[in-house]
């Protein structure tokens, strides 16, 4: 039996009979004098079923002090693809996340990655990043700054997770939970307005959506896991500033040669038009997150199979005239890769990736590439997580970490305010959230903003100078290193 | 500075409702002189009737009077801003989580038998705490306490029925609140109510009381063996008479002049030696702690601070 913050359930209606998952909910009370169909009280309304509002409702879930929760959440998408997800060996889906391990801790924590296929996650020590114009190249790798594994030191930068994979773990976790959110798929939110007073209560601040299927749930608390165009945002009158990069992100799965003699990095060459990337994948597979402009993008998906291939492998080796020429031809690109390469240096694996030798059919894709900062994360029973509250480039790997660590300070300030008899919609319960997370997004959108801004540049005053940087970094001068890498372990 | 310095003792010796109305009259276009008026009439209500040991009125401010339309549209003013995050009342809201926290340790020695049996007393709560609240101000404890799972009902006591409104209000806002919080409108010497309560809160009022012993043996009354008095109020110290009297009131004259009587502040060795004296009480639980706004972090626990500023003090009735 569901047991409720709010000992108030409101008429069951019409809708409330037809689905399953919603008839759970007794109704014991009505309010005659508010008009129909009346909303269903929920403590947390979350809108947006995707990585990090799944993690919410697990997160919600897992925490003691909120798992008695009424929770519903919302999704446009059909869920259950993504929790039939059968896998073959043979094949990793092309949008993959970077989970570092403050997130994977969490995930841990909440019992979700128990529910992850160990086998089709791929974790990595070390990373090779260098400059396209320069050559100037960091190593990131614990091992070798550590001077090998130390006892008891986790060395990994990151886990290769596909996104559905993880969507997949985290619906399994909900399954499991005595108090299970209402899980509402393939219905859009139609329209988010207040509620109204009546004779035995005042929802004048409580946010009321209406959903396509009719149905309407009156939320405490109403969270936004909407994305960039957030729903919810807009509903709060929250500001979001920022700007398009003019640059997609191209995404594709390969298979690659044997790489069993090299140890798991991760790959990323910076050009002006923007980074190109190449992720580990578990077995010979590995994974593109390629940026640059959405011209060159619609060419990379226009090649043939094996010009593509022979474009990303030339991403990695020929200089930057040579990869802006081939970004001219129609076809034709294995033979041309093979004369440019033939006559140019280029290091051996594993300082740049083992070539690929093939693209998974149907995994070219690509999305725009935004920067995009809310004004606040948190309104009078609202707030923003994720993508909602911040977009970022994609570079870092760092999008769904963020909204992790979001998702975890908010179950924080949430426990702490039931802990304290607090309304949870109430700014004093939010307030903690947002300060403990707005300042550290931040940075991180700045940071990575300004890396796209200063690889930008093809030549310039600016390109020695980030060479040199890049030089003191990977001397590990002034610990800057260290520094770097520890903050990125962390959120 | 003097601002920051002065919100750590201010804002927290009063009763809610003065508080707002000094804040309110920093900031309302309104002429200070009338606010000042207002708030010094207030203050007087609230201490010379509201909570008089013996044989005082109730301290409606609109009894017998008929009603100062003037002061209608204060409190109508008052009311939106209660509850403001950003309001005047803010510090106070930042303080409720300690003041639950500190009743949760007190309440954590020991509670009366019959708060796990029998106090529900309807609305389908088997069991849970009984709790007055005198003095609730616009509910901010009120509220909170009555959201905790083991409390089973809530009355918050306050000579204001203005106040009351902005109270009431308030909590319509919160369904979970219906059946287990109640205001009633009036002073502690006339309240009879027909059961005693297993926790008794004060918090910002002893400080406001003429004769806070009387007015301290009126709650104790109310309490079931084995049950708590919490309160909180603030030390009479120098450090309290320069933030509250000397900047205050004298210098900055932000806070109206007579707002505070710091000679009624009440010592925490004075408050201890007070129920020390009284038979019955204390022997299974006796406690206090001192606290301290910080400016960046907030209200924090320090210990030995009860010496100088706003403290909390608890006192078990024994079972």
């Amino acid at each position: 039996m569901r047991r409720s913050l709010l000992h108030l359930p409101i008429k069951r209606s019409a809708w409330a009979i037809r689905t399953s998952n919603v008839t759970r909910i007794v109704a014991t009370r009505s309010f005659a004098s508010e008009a129909s169909p009346n909303p269903e009280i929920y403590d947390i309304v979350v809108v947006g079923g995707g990585p990090v509002g799944l993690t919410l409702a697990a997160s919600l879930g897992a925490a003691r002090a909120t798992s008695h929760l009424k929770v519903a959440l919302i999704e446009g998408m059909n869920l259950a693809s993504i929790r039939d997800w059968n896998p073959t060996p043979d094949y990793f889906a092309n949008r993959i996340v970077s989970l570092i391990p403050s997130t994977v801790k969490l995930l841990r924590e909440t019992g979700v990655w128990k529910h992850i296929k160990q086998e089709r996650v791929q974790s990595y020590d070390g990373m090779q990043v260098w400059d396209g114009m320069t050559d100037a190249r960091v190593e990131f790798d614990w091992n070798k700054l550590l001077g090998g594994r130390e006892e008891g030191t986790d060395t990994t930068i990151a886990h290769m997770v596909e996104n559905i994979h993880l969507s997949h773990g985290l619906l399994k976790r909900l399954d499991e939970f005595a108090v299970k959110p209402t899980m509402i798929d393939k219905t859009k939110v139609e329209k988010i307005e207040y509620g109204q007073m009546t004779e035995e209560v005042d929802m004048r601040d409580w946010p009321i959506v209406t959903l396509s299927n009719g149905q309407k749930l009156g939320a405490r608390l109403l969270i936004g896991a909407d994305g960039g165009n957030s729903p919810v945002r807009t509903f709060a009158g929250i500001e979001s500033r920022g700007w398009d990069y003019d640059r997609h992100s191209m995404v594709a799965t390969f298979k690659i040669e044997d790489d069993s003699a090299f140890p798991k990095f991760a790959y990323q060459r910076f050009l002006p038009s923007g980074p190109v990337a190449i992720l580990p994948l578990p077995g010979n597979f590995a994974n593109l997150a390629w940026s640059t402009t959405p011209e060159k993008v619609a060419h990379l998906k226009s090649l043939a199979p094996e010009d593509f291939v022979a474009m990303v492998n030339a991403a990695f080796r020929l200089s930057y005239t040579d990869i802006d020429y081939l970004h001219n031809l129609k076809s034709g690109v294995v033979e041309e890769t093979k004369w440019r390469e033939s006559v140019t240096k280029y290091p051996d694996p594993p300082q740049i990736p083992v070539r690929i030798t093939e693209v998974l059919e149907g995994t070219r894709a690509s999305f725009p590439l935004k920067m995009k900062h809310a004004d606040k994360y948190i309104g009078e029973r609202i707030a923003l997580v994720g993508d909602a509250a911040h977009t970022i480039h994609p570079m870092a790997g760092q999008g769904l970490n963020a909204g992790v660590g979001d998702v975890y300070s908010l179950v924080k300030s949430i426990a702490d305010g039931i802990s304290h008899g607090q309304d949870i919609g109430s700014s004093f319960t939010l307030e903690p959230y947002q300060s403990e997370r707005y300042l550290p997004n931040n940075a991180l959108l700045g940071f990575v903003d300004k890396l796209h801004t200063l690889y930008g540049f093809e030549s310039g005053p600016l390109v020695p100078l980030r060479s040199m940087g890049v030089e003191i970094i990977n001397r590990d001068w002034f610990g800057l290193k260290r520094f770097l890498m520890s903050q990125a372990a962390k959120s | 500075m003097l601002g920051r310095a002065l919100r750590v003792g201010a804002p927290l010796s009063h009763s809610c409702r003065s508080t707002v109305l000094r804040k309110l009259s920093r900031h309302s276009a309104i002429s200070n002189a009338v606010v000042q008026q207002l708030v010094s009439r207030n203050a007087r209500n609230n201490s010379t009737s509201a909570y008089q040991g013996v044989g005082g009125n109730t301290g409606s401010p609109n009894g017998g009077g008929g009603v100062d339309p003037v002061e209608v549209s204060h409190f109508n003013a008052l009311a939106s801003s209660w509850w403001d995050a950003q309001g005047p009342s803010r510090l106070l809201h930042l303080m409720n989580p300690m003041r639950i926290d500190f009743t949760k340790h007190c309440l954590s020695m020991g509670i009366p038998s019959e708060a796990t049996a029998d106090a529900g007393g309807g609305k389908g709560l088997s069991k849970g705490l009984t709790v007055l609240d005198v003095g609730c101000g616009g509910g901010i404890f009120s509220e909170s306490v009555a959201r905790l799972p083991d409390t089973a009902k809530v009355i918050g006591l306050d000579p204001s029925e203005q106040v009351l409104a902005v109270a009431r209000a308030h909590a319509k806002k919160d369904p979970t609140l219906t059946g287990k919080l109640q205001y009633v409108n009036s002073s502690i010497d006339d309240y009879t109510p027909d059961q005693q309560f297993d926790l008794i809160t004060l918090f910002e009022v002893v400080e406001h009381v003429p004769y806070p012993a009387a007015f301290l043996q009126t709650c104790m009354r109310h309490v079931r063996p084995g049950g708590w008095i919490v309160l909180s109020t603030i030390a009479r110290t120098w450090s309290s008479w320069v933030t509250t009297k000397l900047i205050a009131e004298d210098l900055l004259r932000i806070v109206p002049r007579g707002t505070h009587d710091w000679h009624k502040y009440i010592n925490e060795p004075e408050m201890r030696s007070f129920f020390e004296k009284q038979p019955g009480w204390g022997s299974q639980g006796m406690l206090s702690m001192g606290c301290l706004y910080v400016p960046g972090l907030g209200w924090r626990a320090i210990k030995g601070s009860e010496d100088y500023g706003n403290y909390f003090f608890g006192v078990r009735r024994d079972l």
